[in-house]
Protein backbone atom coordinates (compact mmCIF):
# COMPACT_ATOMS: atom_id res chain seq x y z
CA UNK A 1 0.00 0.00 0.00
CA UNK A 2 1.80 3.08 -1.19
CA UNK A 3 -0.52 5.59 0.41
CA UNK A 4 -1.86 6.78 -2.91
CA UNK A 5 -5.38 5.87 -1.85
CA UNK A 6 -5.27 8.50 0.85
CA UNK A 7 -4.14 11.31 -1.40
CA UNK A 8 -7.39 11.89 -3.25
CA UNK A 9 -8.86 15.33 -3.75
CA UNK A 10 -12.12 16.88 -4.99
CA UNK A 11 -11.79 19.22 -7.93
CA UNK A 12 -14.29 22.10 -7.65
CA UNK A 13 -14.70 22.61 -11.38
CA UNK A 14 -17.53 21.25 -13.45
CA UNK A 15 -19.42 20.09 -10.37
CA UNK A 16 -22.85 20.72 -11.87
CA UNK A 17 -21.92 18.93 -15.09
CA UNK A 18 -20.60 15.96 -13.11
CA UNK A 19 -23.73 15.78 -10.95
CA UNK A 20 -26.02 16.00 -13.98
CA UNK A 21 -24.06 13.34 -15.82
CA UNK A 22 -24.04 10.99 -12.84
CA UNK A 23 -27.75 11.46 -12.13
CA UNK A 24 -28.54 10.80 -15.78
CA UNK A 25 -26.32 7.74 -15.85
CA UNK A 26 -27.41 6.11 -12.60
CA UNK A 27 -31.07 7.07 -12.75
CA UNK A 28 -32.18 7.23 -16.39
CA UNK A 29 -29.54 5.48 -18.47
CA UNK A 30 -29.35 2.55 -16.08
CA UNK A 31 -33.15 2.31 -15.96
CA UNK A 32 -33.46 2.40 -19.76
CA UNK A 33 -30.79 -0.28 -20.15
CA UNK A 34 -32.43 -2.52 -17.56
CA UNK A 35 -35.86 -1.91 -19.05
CA UNK A 36 -34.63 -3.06 -22.45
CA UNK A 37 -32.86 -6.05 -20.91
CA UNK A 38 -35.97 -7.11 -18.98
CA UNK A 39 -38.41 -6.45 -21.81
CA UNK A 40 -39.64 -10.05 -21.69
CA UNK A 41 -40.91 -9.68 -18.14
CA UNK A 42 -42.23 -6.17 -18.78
CA UNK A 43 -44.22 -7.06 -21.92
CA UNK A 44 -47.34 -8.33 -20.09
CA UNK A 45 -47.48 -5.14 -18.02
CA UNK A 46 -47.00 -3.04 -21.15
CA UNK A 47 -49.80 -4.88 -22.98
CA UNK A 48 -52.31 -4.76 -20.16
CA UNK A 49 -51.58 -1.11 -19.46
CA UNK A 50 -51.91 -0.22 -23.16
CA UNK A 51 -55.27 -1.99 -23.31
CA UNK A 52 -56.44 -0.27 -20.13
CA UNK A 53 -55.38 3.16 -21.35
CA UNK A 54 -56.89 2.66 -24.81
CA UNK A 55 -60.22 1.62 -23.32
CA UNK A 56 -59.99 4.49 -20.84
CA UNK A 57 -59.45 6.93 -23.69
CA UNK A 58 -62.34 5.58 -25.74
CA UNK A 59 -64.66 5.32 -22.75
CA UNK A 60 -63.61 8.81 -21.72
CA UNK A 61 -64.45 10.23 -25.12
CA UNK A 62 -67.74 8.34 -25.15
CA UNK A 63 -68.50 9.63 -21.67
CA UNK A 64 -67.74 13.17 -22.76
CA UNK A 65 -70.07 12.82 -25.72
CA UNK A 66 -72.79 11.33 -23.52
CA UNK A 67 -72.37 14.17 -21.03
CA UNK A 68 -72.86 16.69 -23.82
CA UNK A 69 -75.85 14.74 -25.00
CA UNK A 70 -77.29 14.85 -21.51
CA UNK A 71 -76.78 18.61 -21.36
CA UNK A 72 -78.61 18.98 -24.67
CA UNK A 73 -81.37 16.65 -23.52
CA UNK A 74 -81.69 18.53 -20.24
CA UNK A 75 -81.98 21.79 -22.15
CA UNK A 76 -84.63 20.32 -24.40
CA UNK A 77 -86.48 18.71 -21.51
CA UNK A 78 -86.71 22.03 -19.68
CA UNK A 79 -88.49 23.57 -22.66
CA UNK A 80 -92.18 22.73 -22.72
CA UNK A 81 -94.01 23.26 -26.00
CA UNK A 82 -97.65 24.21 -25.39
CA UNK A 83 -99.59 23.54 -28.60
CA UNK A 84 -102.44 25.95 -29.32
CA UNK A 85 -105.76 25.15 -30.96
CA UNK A 86 -105.99 26.40 -34.55
CA UNK A 87 -109.32 28.03 -33.66
CA UNK A 88 -108.22 29.46 -30.33
CA UNK A 89 -109.51 32.89 -29.50
CA UNK A 90 -106.80 35.57 -29.47
CA UNK A 91 -107.94 36.79 -26.06
CA UNK A 92 -107.57 33.31 -24.61
CA UNK A 93 -104.13 33.00 -26.16
CA UNK A 94 -102.97 36.33 -24.72
CA UNK A 95 -104.43 35.43 -21.32
CA UNK A 96 -102.55 32.17 -21.34
CA UNK A 97 -99.35 33.93 -22.34
CA UNK A 98 -99.72 36.48 -19.52
CA UNK A 99 -100.40 33.66 -17.08
CA UNK A 100 -97.25 31.83 -18.15
CA UNK A 101 -95.04 34.92 -18.11
CA UNK A 102 -96.29 35.79 -14.63
CA UNK A 103 -95.55 32.32 -13.27
CA UNK A 104 -92.45 32.33 -11.06
CA UNK A 105 -91.43 28.87 -12.30
CA UNK A 106 -91.14 30.09 -15.87
CA UNK A 107 -87.94 31.60 -17.17
CA UNK A 108 -89.09 32.70 -20.60
CA UNK A 109 -91.97 32.25 -23.01
CA UNK A 110 -91.49 32.21 -26.78
CA UNK A 111 -94.08 31.99 -29.49
CA UNK A 112 -93.89 29.86 -32.62
CA UNK A 113 -96.50 30.61 -35.23
CA UNK A 114 -97.96 27.94 -37.52
CA UNK A 115 -95.80 29.29 -40.36
CA UNK A 116 -92.63 29.12 -38.27
CA UNK A 117 -93.52 25.57 -37.19
CA UNK A 118 -93.92 24.56 -40.83
CA UNK A 119 -90.59 26.14 -41.79
CA UNK A 120 -88.88 24.35 -38.94
CA UNK A 121 -90.41 21.02 -39.92
CA UNK A 122 -89.20 21.49 -43.47
CA UNK A 123 -85.65 21.83 -42.20
CA UNK A 124 -85.73 18.58 -40.23
CA UNK A 125 -84.48 15.52 -42.20
CA UNK A 126 -87.38 13.28 -43.22
CA UNK A 127 -90.12 15.79 -42.40
CA UNK A 128 -90.26 17.92 -45.61
CA UNK A 129 -92.19 15.19 -47.45
CA UNK A 130 -94.70 15.01 -44.62
CA UNK A 131 -94.88 18.77 -44.41
CA UNK A 132 -95.55 19.11 -48.12
CA UNK A 133 -98.00 16.17 -48.29
CA UNK A 134 -100.91 18.23 -47.06
CA UNK A 135 -102.21 21.32 -48.73
CA UNK A 136 -103.01 22.88 -45.37
CA UNK A 137 -100.41 23.51 -42.65
CA UNK A 138 -100.67 20.57 -40.17
CA UNK A 139 -98.32 22.10 -37.57
CA UNK A 140 -99.86 24.03 -34.67
CA UNK A 141 -98.72 27.35 -33.23
CA UNK A 142 -97.15 26.96 -29.81
CA UNK A 143 -95.75 28.67 -26.76
CA UNK A 144 -92.19 27.51 -26.05
CA UNK A 145 -91.98 27.72 -22.27
CA UNK A 146 -88.50 27.68 -20.74
CA UNK A 147 -88.88 26.33 -17.19
CA UNK A 148 -86.41 27.24 -14.42
CA UNK A 149 -86.26 23.71 -12.99
CA UNK A 150 -86.91 20.37 -14.66
CA UNK A 151 -89.01 19.44 -11.64
CA UNK A 152 -91.53 22.16 -12.55
CA UNK A 153 -92.21 20.95 -16.10
CA UNK A 154 -94.98 18.61 -14.89
CA UNK A 155 -96.62 21.44 -12.92
CA UNK A 156 -96.67 23.79 -15.88
CA UNK A 157 -98.03 20.99 -18.04
CA UNK A 158 -100.86 20.41 -15.56
CA UNK A 159 -101.55 24.15 -15.47
CA UNK A 160 -101.98 24.59 -19.22
CA UNK A 161 -103.34 21.18 -20.25
CA UNK A 162 -107.02 22.12 -19.68
CA UNK A 163 -106.75 25.72 -20.88
CA UNK A 164 -109.29 26.58 -23.58
CA UNK A 165 -106.56 27.98 -25.89
CA UNK A 166 -104.64 24.71 -25.81
CA UNK A 167 -105.10 21.84 -28.26
CA UNK A 168 -107.07 19.18 -26.28
CA UNK A 169 -105.80 16.28 -28.47
CA UNK A 170 -102.10 17.00 -28.15
CA UNK A 171 -101.76 19.76 -25.51
CA UNK A 172 -98.01 19.79 -24.78
CA UNK A 173 -94.65 18.13 -25.58
CA UNK A 174 -94.41 16.84 -21.99
CA UNK A 175 -93.34 13.17 -21.87
CA UNK A 176 -93.42 11.99 -18.30
CA UNK A 177 -90.21 10.12 -17.44
CA UNK A 178 -88.39 10.60 -20.76
CA UNK A 179 -85.59 12.67 -19.24
CA UNK A 180 -85.42 10.41 -16.19
CA UNK A 181 -85.05 7.40 -18.48
CA UNK A 182 -82.13 9.06 -20.28
CA UNK A 183 -80.53 9.88 -16.95
CA UNK A 184 -80.98 6.32 -15.73
CA UNK A 185 -79.44 4.89 -18.88
CA UNK A 186 -76.48 7.29 -18.67
CA UNK A 187 -75.98 6.50 -14.98
CA UNK A 188 -76.02 2.78 -15.77
CA UNK A 189 -73.50 3.23 -18.56
CA UNK A 190 -71.30 5.38 -16.29
CA UNK A 191 -71.34 2.88 -13.43
CA UNK A 192 -70.63 -0.05 -15.75
CA UNK A 193 -67.81 1.87 -17.47
CA UNK A 194 -66.29 2.89 -14.16
CA UNK A 195 -66.46 -0.67 -12.79
CA UNK A 196 -64.89 -2.03 -15.97
CA UNK A 197 -62.08 0.54 -15.86
CA UNK A 198 -61.50 -0.09 -12.15
CA UNK A 199 -61.14 -3.81 -12.86
CA UNK A 200 -58.74 -3.14 -15.73
CA UNK A 201 -56.77 -0.66 -13.59
CA UNK A 202 -56.46 -3.28 -10.86
CA UNK A 203 -55.15 -5.81 -13.39
CA UNK A 204 -52.71 -3.29 -14.92
CA UNK A 205 -51.39 -2.13 -11.55
CA UNK A 206 -51.03 -5.71 -10.30
CA UNK A 207 -49.18 -6.83 -13.43
CA UNK A 208 -46.88 -3.79 -13.30
CA UNK A 209 -46.19 -4.24 -9.59
CA UNK A 210 -45.30 -7.87 -10.26
CA UNK A 211 -43.05 -7.03 -13.19
CA UNK A 212 -41.15 -4.53 -11.06
CA UNK A 213 -40.96 -7.08 -8.27
CA UNK A 214 -39.45 -9.54 -10.75
CA UNK A 215 -36.96 -6.85 -11.83
CA UNK A 216 -36.01 -6.19 -8.20
CA UNK A 217 -35.59 -9.91 -7.60
CA UNK A 218 -33.43 -10.42 -10.69
CA UNK A 219 -31.19 -7.50 -9.68
CA UNK A 220 -31.10 -8.15 -5.93
CA UNK A 221 -27.30 -8.59 -5.96
CA UNK A 222 -26.82 -5.29 -7.77
CA UNK A 223 -29.22 -3.59 -5.36
CA UNK A 224 -27.37 -5.07 -2.38
CA UNK A 225 -24.02 -3.82 -3.73
CA UNK A 226 -25.39 -0.34 -4.36
CA UNK A 227 -26.73 -0.23 -0.80
CA UNK A 228 -23.44 -1.62 0.46
CA UNK A 229 -21.38 1.16 -1.12
CA UNK A 230 -23.65 3.82 0.33
CA UNK A 231 -25.92 4.69 -2.59
CA UNK A 232 -28.73 6.96 -1.38
CA UNK A 233 -32.26 5.55 -1.40
CA UNK A 234 -33.36 7.52 -4.43
CA UNK A 235 -30.48 6.07 -6.43
CA UNK A 236 -31.44 2.52 -5.48
CA UNK A 237 -35.19 2.97 -5.90
CA UNK A 238 -35.22 5.59 -8.63
CA UNK A 239 -34.25 3.36 -11.57
CA UNK A 240 -37.12 0.97 -10.82
CA UNK A 241 -39.57 3.86 -10.74
CA UNK A 242 -38.13 5.21 -13.99
CA UNK A 243 -38.54 1.73 -15.49
CA UNK A 244 -42.21 1.80 -14.49
CA UNK A 245 -42.52 5.29 -15.93
CA UNK A 246 -41.02 4.08 -19.23
CA UNK A 247 -43.54 1.23 -19.36
CA UNK A 248 -46.41 3.56 -18.48
CA UNK A 249 -45.42 6.33 -20.87
CA UNK A 250 -44.89 3.90 -23.73
CA UNK A 251 -48.29 2.32 -23.09
CA UNK A 252 -49.76 5.83 -22.78
CA UNK A 253 -48.16 6.99 -26.02
CA UNK A 254 -49.46 3.98 -27.98
CA UNK A 255 -52.94 4.13 -26.44
CA UNK A 256 -53.07 7.93 -26.81
CA UNK A 257 -52.09 7.71 -30.47
CA UNK A 258 -54.75 5.06 -31.16
CA UNK A 259 -57.39 7.05 -29.25
CA UNK A 260 -56.52 10.17 -31.21
CA UNK A 261 -56.48 8.23 -34.50
CA UNK A 262 -59.88 6.65 -33.87
CA UNK A 263 -61.41 9.97 -32.79
CA UNK A 264 -60.01 11.72 -35.86
CA UNK A 265 -61.19 8.91 -38.11
CA UNK A 266 -64.67 9.24 -36.63
CA UNK A 267 -64.68 13.01 -37.05
CA UNK A 268 -63.43 12.78 -40.61
CA UNK A 269 -65.74 9.92 -41.57
CA UNK A 270 -68.92 11.91 -41.39
CA UNK A 271 -69.01 15.14 -39.47
CA UNK A 272 -72.75 15.56 -39.72
CA UNK A 273 -73.83 12.14 -38.54
CA UNK A 274 -70.93 11.89 -36.11
CA UNK A 275 -71.79 15.09 -34.36
CA UNK A 276 -75.22 13.71 -33.63
CA UNK A 277 -73.79 10.60 -31.94
CA UNK A 278 -70.80 12.26 -30.27
CA UNK A 279 -71.65 15.88 -29.63
CA UNK A 280 -68.72 18.04 -28.48
CA UNK A 281 -65.99 15.68 -29.70
CA UNK A 282 -63.70 17.86 -31.79
CA UNK A 283 -60.04 17.73 -32.88
CA UNK A 284 -59.01 19.69 -29.77
CA UNK A 285 -60.95 17.31 -27.54
CA UNK A 286 -59.23 14.35 -29.23
CA UNK A 287 -55.81 15.97 -28.65
CA UNK A 288 -56.62 16.58 -24.98
CA UNK A 289 -57.90 12.99 -24.61
CA UNK A 290 -54.65 11.62 -26.13
CA UNK A 291 -52.53 13.82 -23.86
CA UNK A 292 -54.55 12.72 -20.83
CA UNK A 293 -54.15 9.06 -21.77
CA UNK A 294 -50.37 9.59 -22.01
CA UNK A 295 -50.24 11.41 -18.66
CA UNK A 296 -52.35 8.73 -16.95
CA UNK A 297 -50.02 6.06 -18.38
CA UNK A 298 -46.99 7.87 -17.03
CA UNK A 299 -48.59 8.26 -13.61
CA UNK A 300 -49.89 4.70 -13.52
CA UNK A 301 -46.50 3.23 -14.45
CA UNK A 302 -44.57 5.35 -11.97
CA UNK A 303 -47.16 4.89 -9.23
CA UNK A 304 -47.30 1.11 -9.64
CA UNK A 305 -43.50 0.94 -9.53
CA UNK A 306 -43.40 3.12 -6.45
CA UNK A 307 -45.87 0.78 -4.76
CA UNK A 308 -43.77 -2.23 -5.69
CA UNK A 309 -40.49 -0.63 -4.62
CA UNK A 310 -41.93 0.44 -1.28
CA UNK A 311 -43.25 -3.04 -0.71
CA UNK A 312 -40.42 -5.20 -2.00
CA UNK A 313 -37.24 -3.16 -1.68
CA UNK A 314 -35.66 -2.74 1.72
CA UNK A 315 -33.98 0.49 2.57
CA UNK B 1 -19.47 16.04 11.13
CA UNK B 2 -16.61 13.98 12.53
CA UNK B 3 -16.59 13.17 16.29
CA UNK B 4 -13.91 14.69 18.50
CA UNK B 5 -10.43 13.15 18.39
CA UNK B 6 -10.10 10.15 20.68
CA UNK B 7 -13.74 9.15 20.25
CA UNK B 8 -13.97 5.47 19.24
CA UNK B 9 -14.86 4.87 15.59
CA UNK B 10 -17.16 2.04 16.73
CA UNK B 11 -18.86 1.95 20.11
CA UNK B 12 -21.29 -0.76 21.24
CA UNK B 13 -23.07 -0.05 24.52
CA UNK B 14 -25.03 -2.98 25.99
CA UNK B 15 -26.24 -4.15 22.59
CA UNK B 16 -28.75 -6.97 22.44
CA UNK B 17 -30.27 -8.24 19.25
CA UNK B 18 -32.90 -10.94 19.10
CA UNK B 19 -34.63 -12.70 16.24
CA UNK B 20 -37.98 -13.61 17.68
CA UNK B 21 -37.26 -15.49 20.91
CA UNK B 22 -33.65 -16.29 19.91
CA UNK B 23 -30.91 -14.00 21.20
CA UNK B 24 -28.26 -13.44 18.49
CA UNK B 25 -26.29 -10.92 20.59
CA UNK B 26 -26.65 -10.31 24.29
CA UNK B 27 -25.44 -7.24 26.14
CA UNK B 28 -22.34 -6.65 23.97
CA UNK B 29 -20.15 -3.63 24.73
CA UNK B 30 -16.82 -2.70 23.17
CA UNK B 31 -15.11 0.11 21.27
CA UNK B 32 -12.76 0.30 18.27
CA UNK B 33 -10.20 3.06 17.85
CA UNK B 34 -8.90 4.56 14.63
CA UNK B 35 -6.01 2.57 13.16
CA UNK B 36 -6.85 -0.50 15.22
CA UNK B 37 -7.04 -3.89 13.50
CA UNK B 38 -9.30 -6.23 15.44
CA UNK B 39 -10.36 -9.80 14.83
CA UNK B 40 -13.86 -10.98 15.61
CA UNK B 41 -13.89 -14.70 16.22
CA UNK B 42 -16.29 -17.33 17.44
CA UNK B 43 -18.06 -20.47 16.33
CA UNK B 44 -20.70 -20.45 13.61
CA UNK B 45 -23.88 -18.88 14.92
CA UNK B 46 -22.05 -16.96 17.64
CA UNK B 47 -23.34 -13.62 16.30
CA UNK B 48 -20.38 -12.34 14.25
CA UNK B 49 -22.41 -11.57 11.17
CA UNK B 50 -25.17 -10.02 13.28
CA UNK B 51 -22.59 -7.73 14.87
CA UNK B 52 -21.26 -6.66 11.44
CA UNK B 53 -24.81 -6.07 10.20
CA UNK B 54 -25.45 -3.83 13.20
CA UNK B 55 -22.36 -1.78 12.33
CA UNK B 56 -23.50 -1.41 8.71
CA UNK B 57 -27.07 -0.68 9.87
CA UNK B 58 -28.53 -3.57 7.94
CA UNK B 59 -30.39 -4.30 11.18
CA UNK B 60 -31.10 -2.35 14.37
CA UNK B 61 -30.32 -3.51 17.90
CA UNK B 62 -33.24 -4.70 20.01
CA UNK B 63 -31.77 -2.74 22.92
CA UNK B 64 -28.54 -0.82 23.44
CA UNK B 65 -26.61 1.71 21.40
CA UNK B 66 -24.40 1.41 18.32
CA UNK B 67 -22.30 4.46 17.49
CA UNK B 68 -20.36 4.57 14.20
CA UNK B 69 -18.01 7.50 13.68
CA UNK B 70 -20.29 9.70 15.75
CA UNK B 71 -23.54 8.52 14.12
CA UNK B 72 -26.16 6.79 16.26
CA UNK B 73 -26.76 3.71 14.09
CA UNK B 74 -29.32 2.39 16.57
CA UNK B 75 -31.47 5.45 16.04
CA UNK B 76 -30.77 6.25 12.41
CA UNK B 77 -33.68 6.90 10.04
CA UNK B 78 -33.81 4.72 6.92
CA UNK B 79 -33.25 7.80 4.78
CA UNK B 80 -29.90 8.44 6.50
CA UNK B 81 -28.52 4.92 6.33
CA UNK B 82 -26.56 5.66 3.14
CA UNK B 83 -24.76 8.43 5.02
CA UNK B 84 -23.55 5.87 7.56
CA UNK B 85 -22.59 3.31 4.93
CA UNK B 86 -20.33 5.84 3.23
CA UNK B 87 -18.32 5.84 6.45
CA UNK B 88 -18.00 2.07 6.48
CA UNK B 89 -16.04 0.09 3.88
CA UNK B 90 -17.24 -3.51 3.63
CA UNK B 91 -15.45 -6.59 2.29
CA UNK B 92 -17.26 -9.89 1.93
CA UNK B 93 -16.12 -13.48 1.52
CA UNK B 94 -17.76 -13.63 -1.93
CA UNK B 95 -16.37 -10.23 -3.07
CA UNK B 96 -19.73 -8.88 -4.30
CA UNK B 97 -18.42 -7.21 -7.44
CA UNK B 98 -20.80 -6.19 -10.21
CA UNK B 99 -20.09 -8.69 -12.99
CA UNK B 100 -20.96 -6.27 -15.82
CA UNK B 101 -18.42 -3.67 -14.74
CA UNK B 102 -14.65 -3.74 -15.00
CA UNK B 103 -12.46 -3.71 -11.90
CA UNK B 104 -11.91 0.03 -12.30
CA UNK B 105 -15.63 0.71 -12.81
CA UNK B 106 -16.51 -1.33 -9.72
CA UNK B 107 -14.19 0.84 -7.65
CA UNK B 108 -15.30 4.07 -9.31
CA UNK B 109 -18.95 3.17 -8.67
CA UNK B 110 -18.36 3.40 -4.91
CA UNK B 111 -17.01 6.90 -5.37
CA UNK B 112 -19.74 8.24 -7.61
CA UNK B 113 -22.81 6.79 -5.93
CA UNK B 114 -21.55 8.19 -2.66
CA UNK B 115 -20.82 11.61 -4.09
CA UNK B 116 -22.39 12.67 -7.37
CA UNK B 117 -19.96 15.58 -7.65
CA UNK B 118 -17.16 13.18 -8.54
CA UNK B 119 -16.56 13.41 -12.29
CA UNK B 120 -15.71 10.42 -14.47
CA UNK B 121 -12.12 11.61 -14.84
CA UNK B 122 -11.61 11.95 -11.12
CA UNK B 123 -13.39 8.68 -10.35
CA UNK B 124 -11.23 6.82 -12.87
CA UNK B 125 -8.06 8.41 -11.57
CA UNK B 126 -8.86 7.61 -7.95
CA UNK B 127 -10.07 4.10 -8.79
CA UNK B 128 -6.81 3.37 -10.59
CA UNK B 129 -4.87 4.78 -7.64
CA UNK B 130 -6.76 2.45 -5.31
CA UNK B 131 -6.21 -0.53 -7.61
CA UNK B 132 -2.53 0.40 -7.81
CA UNK B 133 -2.39 0.44 -4.03
CA UNK B 134 -3.80 -3.09 -3.78
CA UNK B 135 -1.40 -4.31 -6.46
CA UNK B 136 -3.81 -4.40 -9.40
CA UNK B 137 -2.86 -1.21 -11.21
CA UNK B 138 -2.52 -3.08 -14.49
CA UNK B 139 -5.86 -4.96 -14.24
CA UNK B 140 -8.23 -2.02 -14.16
CA UNK B 141 -9.94 -2.97 -17.42
CA UNK B 142 -10.36 -6.63 -16.51
CA UNK B 143 -13.84 -7.97 -15.89
CA UNK B 144 -14.36 -9.72 -12.54
CA UNK B 145 -14.61 -13.15 -14.19
CA UNK B 146 -11.15 -12.60 -15.70
CA UNK B 147 -9.61 -12.18 -12.25
CA UNK B 148 -8.61 -14.83 -9.70
CA UNK B 149 -10.35 -15.01 -6.32
CA UNK B 150 -7.51 -13.18 -4.63
CA UNK B 151 -7.54 -10.46 -7.27
CA UNK B 152 -11.30 -10.04 -6.98
CA UNK B 153 -10.93 -9.70 -3.22
CA UNK B 154 -8.28 -7.03 -3.76
CA UNK B 155 -10.67 -5.15 -6.02
CA UNK B 156 -13.29 -5.42 -3.26
CA UNK B 157 -10.78 -4.00 -0.77
CA UNK B 158 -9.92 -1.16 -3.17
CA UNK B 159 -13.66 -0.41 -3.51
CA UNK B 160 -14.05 -0.45 0.27
CA UNK B 161 -11.25 2.03 0.95
CA UNK B 162 -11.32 4.28 -2.11
CA UNK B 163 -13.57 6.76 -0.30
CA UNK B 164 -11.23 6.77 2.69
CA UNK B 165 -13.79 5.61 5.28
CA UNK B 166 -12.79 5.68 8.96
CA UNK B 167 -13.89 2.04 9.33
CA UNK B 168 -13.46 -1.13 7.30
CA UNK B 169 -15.34 -4.30 8.22
CA UNK B 170 -14.55 -7.63 6.58
CA UNK B 171 -16.68 -10.76 6.87
CA UNK B 172 -14.47 -13.82 6.29
CA UNK B 173 -12.36 -11.99 3.69
CA UNK B 174 -10.02 -14.96 3.28
CA UNK B 175 -12.67 -17.65 3.42
CA UNK B 176 -12.52 -18.44 -0.30
CA UNK B 177 -8.77 -17.97 -0.75
CA UNK B 178 -5.76 -20.26 -0.55
CA UNK B 179 -3.22 -19.68 2.24
CA UNK B 180 -0.74 -17.56 0.27
CA UNK B 181 -3.44 -15.36 -1.21
CA UNK B 182 -5.09 -15.03 2.20
CA UNK B 183 -1.86 -13.75 3.70
CA UNK B 184 -1.58 -11.24 0.87
CA UNK B 185 -5.05 -9.91 1.72
CA UNK B 186 -4.16 -9.77 5.43
CA UNK B 187 -1.00 -7.78 4.66
CA UNK B 188 -3.16 -5.37 2.72
CA UNK B 189 -5.65 -4.99 5.59
CA UNK B 190 -2.78 -4.38 8.02
CA UNK B 191 -1.48 -1.64 5.73
CA UNK B 192 -4.91 -0.06 5.64
CA UNK B 193 -5.08 -0.06 9.45
CA UNK B 194 -1.64 1.52 9.51
CA UNK B 195 -3.08 4.47 7.62
CA UNK B 196 -5.50 5.15 10.45
CA UNK B 197 -8.55 3.18 9.40
CA UNK B 198 -10.19 1.02 12.05
CA UNK B 199 -10.41 -2.52 10.66
CA UNK B 200 -12.68 -5.24 12.06
CA UNK B 201 -12.28 -8.71 10.55
CA UNK B 202 -14.66 -11.57 11.29
CA UNK B 203 -12.80 -14.81 10.62
CA UNK B 204 -12.47 -18.49 11.37
CA UNK B 205 -8.81 -18.52 10.34
CA UNK B 206 -7.01 -19.43 13.58
CA UNK B 207 -3.56 -19.28 12.01
CA UNK B 208 -3.97 -15.69 10.90
CA UNK B 209 -5.46 -14.61 14.24
CA UNK B 210 -2.70 -16.32 16.21
CA UNK B 211 0.23 -15.13 14.12
CA UNK B 212 -0.78 -11.48 13.77
CA UNK B 213 -1.29 -11.05 17.55
CA UNK B 214 -3.83 -8.28 17.15
CA UNK B 215 -6.78 -7.50 19.39
CA UNK B 216 -9.32 -10.35 19.37
CA UNK B 217 -12.99 -10.15 20.30
CA UNK B 218 -14.48 -13.58 20.99
CA UNK B 219 -18.20 -14.15 20.68
CA UNK B 220 -19.86 -17.31 21.95
CA UNK B 221 -23.61 -17.78 21.77
CA UNK B 222 -24.12 -14.05 21.29
CA UNK B 223 -22.05 -12.95 24.27
CA UNK B 224 -18.67 -11.21 24.15
CA UNK B 225 -16.76 -13.68 26.31
CA UNK B 226 -13.25 -12.32 25.75
CA UNK B 227 -11.64 -9.06 24.64
CA UNK B 228 -7.98 -9.94 24.19
CA UNK B 229 -5.68 -6.94 23.71
CA UNK B 230 -3.13 -6.82 20.90
CA UNK B 231 0.21 -8.52 21.56
CA UNK B 232 -1.22 -11.37 23.55
CA UNK B 233 -1.85 -14.93 22.49
CA UNK B 234 -4.96 -16.36 24.03
CA UNK B 235 -6.61 -19.73 23.97
CA UNK B 236 -9.04 -20.42 21.21
CA UNK B 237 -11.55 -22.11 23.45
CA UNK B 238 -14.38 -21.24 21.06
CA UNK B 239 -12.90 -23.68 18.54
CA UNK B 240 -14.22 -26.50 20.67
CA UNK B 241 -17.76 -25.53 19.81
CA UNK B 242 -17.24 -24.43 16.20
Amino acid sequence: MAGIVMSAHFPRRHVIAAVAKNVFRYLFQGAARNWARNFGSTAPALSSMTLLLLLSGLIGLTGFALYNLEVIEAGQASTLHVYLRDDADNTDVFTLQRELVGDGRVLAVGYTSKEDALKHAQSVPGLPALANASESNPFPASFDVQVRSLDDVAGIDALVRTNTAVDPMYPTSYDRGAYQRIQAVLLGIGVAGFAFLALLAFVAVTVTVNSIRAAIHSRRDEVAILQLVGAPRWMVRGPFIVEGAITGSLAGAVAGAITFGLAMAGIAEGAASFSQFAPGVTVSVAVVAAALVFAVGLGLGSGSSLLSVRKHLES
Amino acid sequence: MRPPAGTPIVQFNGVTRSYGSRLALEDVSFGLEAGELTFLVGPSGAGKTTLLKLINREIRPTTGEVWIDGLAAHDLKASHVAQLRRRVGVVFQDYKLLPRLTARENVALALQVGDLRVSDEEANERALDALEAVGLGDRGDAMPNELSGGQQQRVAVARAVVRQPPLLIADEPTGNLDADTAWGIMDLLEDIAAFGIAVLIATHNVEIVTRLRRRVLTLVEGRLVRDQPAGQTGRMAWLASS
